[in-house]
């Protein structure tokens, strides 16, 4: 491949993952959903294995793992703090999508923090993630309803909490609220901007700032609760 | 009077142990009684006269140590804890226990008064050891063991410390009796000499029994650990697996044995209180499961916050259960609920992707929608709707926070 790709040309994807038969599979489902959007260049089954060959190969989006062997034992955080500032072949960052069987509030709110875009459950079909994985290297968020549903929790906004400035880092408004709840609702992107009147790409701004506020925000439930409490 | 060792030689007699309820001092007679098959006050009388006669005590202290307590708990209904009540919680055996000393002491120096020749001289220190040895051994007992391993407190050390001091000054006291005192200061320090020669040869030793006894415990504690989880995972994981090998043709049977099985581990390893039925998010995790289990339908839930179970909720509940079968037999997967339960009350949102329903079109004696949704939620002060999407349909219930003011959960 060219080192300055073209736009157009398929997202080059690492998929990094400790189950041979799991990478196999969403390497295949992925091959048959989007072939000619999507490449897989490679795979890892272990943190350093994973560092290594994103670093080689610069990628596009590495789907990663949360759990997974090597490195300082924290799996998917270790990759991604190993990985900090490495552009892809584009020039873009190299974008993180976390992938999870456990749903376990801690593990997602880390892998989050530690700069991942987006977290969805292994149980997602192959057509949903192949939209999240090309969501993901445009720099958009992926949340799934379970996400949403946690996001809401933590920042009270099911409990009536709602940002009075949009800059406010420890509540969302009143608008990612909106958006938060038709996702946790099982909406899709286009779904929700036409149910609220807004484009798709409003809607994937509100996310990607929901995403920001849970990086950066020190609300203390964000870092404290999620560690007693589960996603599920 | 037989000794404890013909005592365990007889073919029917139970094993002696010292039963936590009915006991005067530490069970000690009782369990003799019960082993024996003799009445307590016998037992205990004989064992008073063998006490006034000398080797009572030590044949009590000694039955005392080597017999084991009872497990659990006495009885249900009663009172305090014999064990709490014995070492000081509760006065009565202790008060006993004190009395019987001293007048056993008074009749001693009458005696001595007298003229009788009860070699008190002997006796006392035997007496000293015997309680020395009372206050150091009770540690031993079961109730107190774990603590004294766990290694708490200071007052087991001060317990331990008093009846090695108070037994060494009883067996001083016996060995010395013929000795002048200018003697004994020697004696006393070639003791100490001893025994610290002796503590620093065992102190090693003890400290690795005591090592190896707590890791042992931990290693029972996780083979116990692994044996539960292996018998979990033989009893569903495995079995599951099996089942879905022989009908591997069958792809929606194979796909609902692995959600529901994934639904049943997931429980088991992340769940808890969480998931207790007498909470909202329990009851609805239930009904998801059994509409799962019924039509092989993937079904998300998300929520947020929870609420306990009331009689709304459970309203909500059942019409909820109904939307979801309505979704799951009409529509198409995914599937998706979202209930949020706050302050202002409970929303919750079941959404499918199939064709979608007309209301005005359902028949009127189809109760399903009409009753068992908007009718319940109506009947609750909450309310229900249906609308169609694009792709799907998605019912929308809410139900308003209960009258009086909820526990907070």
């Amino acid at each position: 491949m060219k080192p300055e790709a073209a736009p157009q040309d398929p997202i080059r994807v690492v998929v990094v993952d400790d189950h041979r038969m799991f990478r196999t599979g969403v390497k295949a489902e992925l091959m048959e959903v989007a072939a000619g959007r999507l490449e897989i260049i490679g795979e890892a089954a272990d943190v350093d294995a994973a560092i290594a060959i994103i670093r080689r190969e610069l990628p596009d989006v590495v789907l990663l793992d949360v759990h997974l062997p090597g490195g300082n034992g924290r799996g998917g955080v270790d990759v991604l703090a190993g990985c900090v500032a490495v552009d892809s072949r584009r020039g873009r960052p190299v974008r993180f999508l976390a992938l999870s069987v456990s749903d376990a509030a801690e593990d997602v709110i880390q892998v989050i923090r530690a700069g991942a875009r987006g977290y969805v459950t292994k149980t997602i079909t192959g057509t949903d993630l192949a939209t999240a994985v090309c969501r993901v290297a445009d720099g958009d968020a992926v949340f799934s309803p379970r996400l949403a549903g946690f996001v809401l929790d933590a920042f009270g906004s099911a409990a009536g909490e709602i940002a009075e400035v949009d800059e406010e880092l420890d509540r969302l408004s009143a608008r990612e609220r909106e958006v938060m709840r038709l996702i946790a609702r099982g909406y899709q992107y286009k779904e929700v901007a036409r149910e609220l009147f807004i484009s798709i790409k409003t809607v994937e701004t509100h996310v990607s700032s929901v995403l920001r506020k849970l990086q950066l925000s020190s609300r203390h439930e964000l870092t404290a609760w999620a560690m007693g409490r589960k996603l599920v | 009077m037989p000794t404890p060792y013909e005592a365990t030689l007889g073919p029917s007699a139970p094993r002696m142990i010292r039963p936590l309820a009915g006991r005067r001092v530490a069970g000690v007679c009782a369990g003799l009684a019960d082993h024996l098959g003799w009445p307590v006050r016998a037992v205990r009388l004989g064992m008073i006269a063998l006490i006034v006669l000398g080797p009572g005590v030590v044949a009590y202290v000694m039955l005392w140590a080597l017999t084991p307590e009872a497990e659990g708990s006495a009885d249900p209904a009663g009172g305090p804890d014999p064990v709490a009540e014995r070492l000081g919680g509760g006065d009565g055996p202790a008060l006993v226990l004190l009395g019987a000393i001293v007048g056993l002491l008074g009749l001693a120096w009458i005696g001595q008064r007298s003229g009788l020749d009860l070699r008190l001289g002997v006796l006392l220190p035997l007496f000293v050891i015997a309680v020395g040895a009372v206050i150091g051994l009770s540690q031993l007992d079961a109730a107190r063991r774990n603590q004294w391993l766990a290694g708490s407190g200071w007052q087991t050390a001060i317990r331990l410390g008093l009846g090695v001091v108070v037994t060494a000054g009883g067996i001083l006291a016996l060995v010395t009796r013929d000795i002048p005192i200018s003697q004994t200061w020697d004696i006393v320090v070639a003791v100490l000499v001893v025994l610290l020669g002796a503590a620093l040869l065992v102190a090693p030793w003890g400290v690795r029994v005591m090592a190896e006894l707590r890791s042992e415990q931990a290693a029972r504690a996780r083979a116990d650990e692994r044996a539960d989880m292996a018998a979990h995972l033989h009893d569903s994981v495995l079995q599951t697996l099996a089942l879905i090998q022989r009908q591997s043709g069958d792809a929606a049977r194979v796909a609902t044995l692995a959600r529901a099985q994934e639904r049943e581990l997931r429980t088991w390893l992340y769940g808890g209180g969480a998931s207790a039925p007498t909470s909202l998010s329990g009851a609805l995790a239930e009904v998801i499961g059994d509409v799962e289990g019924a039509h092989g339908i993937p079904v998300d839930l998300v929520m947020t916050g929870d609420r306990d179970m009331d009689d709304g909720a459970q309203a909500l509940v059942r019409a909820l259960r109904e939307a979801l079968a309505n979704a799951v037999r009409h529509g198409s997967p995914p599937v998706s609920v979202y209930i949020e339960a706050g302050r202002s009350g409970v929303e919750a949102f079941v959404r499918d992707h199939g064709p979608g329903i007309d209301l005005d079109a359902i028949p009127v004696d189809r109760l399903g929608v009409r009753e068992s949704i908007i009718g319940r939620m109506t009947r609750h002060g909450g309310t229900a709707s249906v609308r169609r999407l694009q792709p799907g349909t998605e019912w929308t219930l809410t139900l308003p926070p209960p009258k009086e003011p909820a526990h907070e959960t």
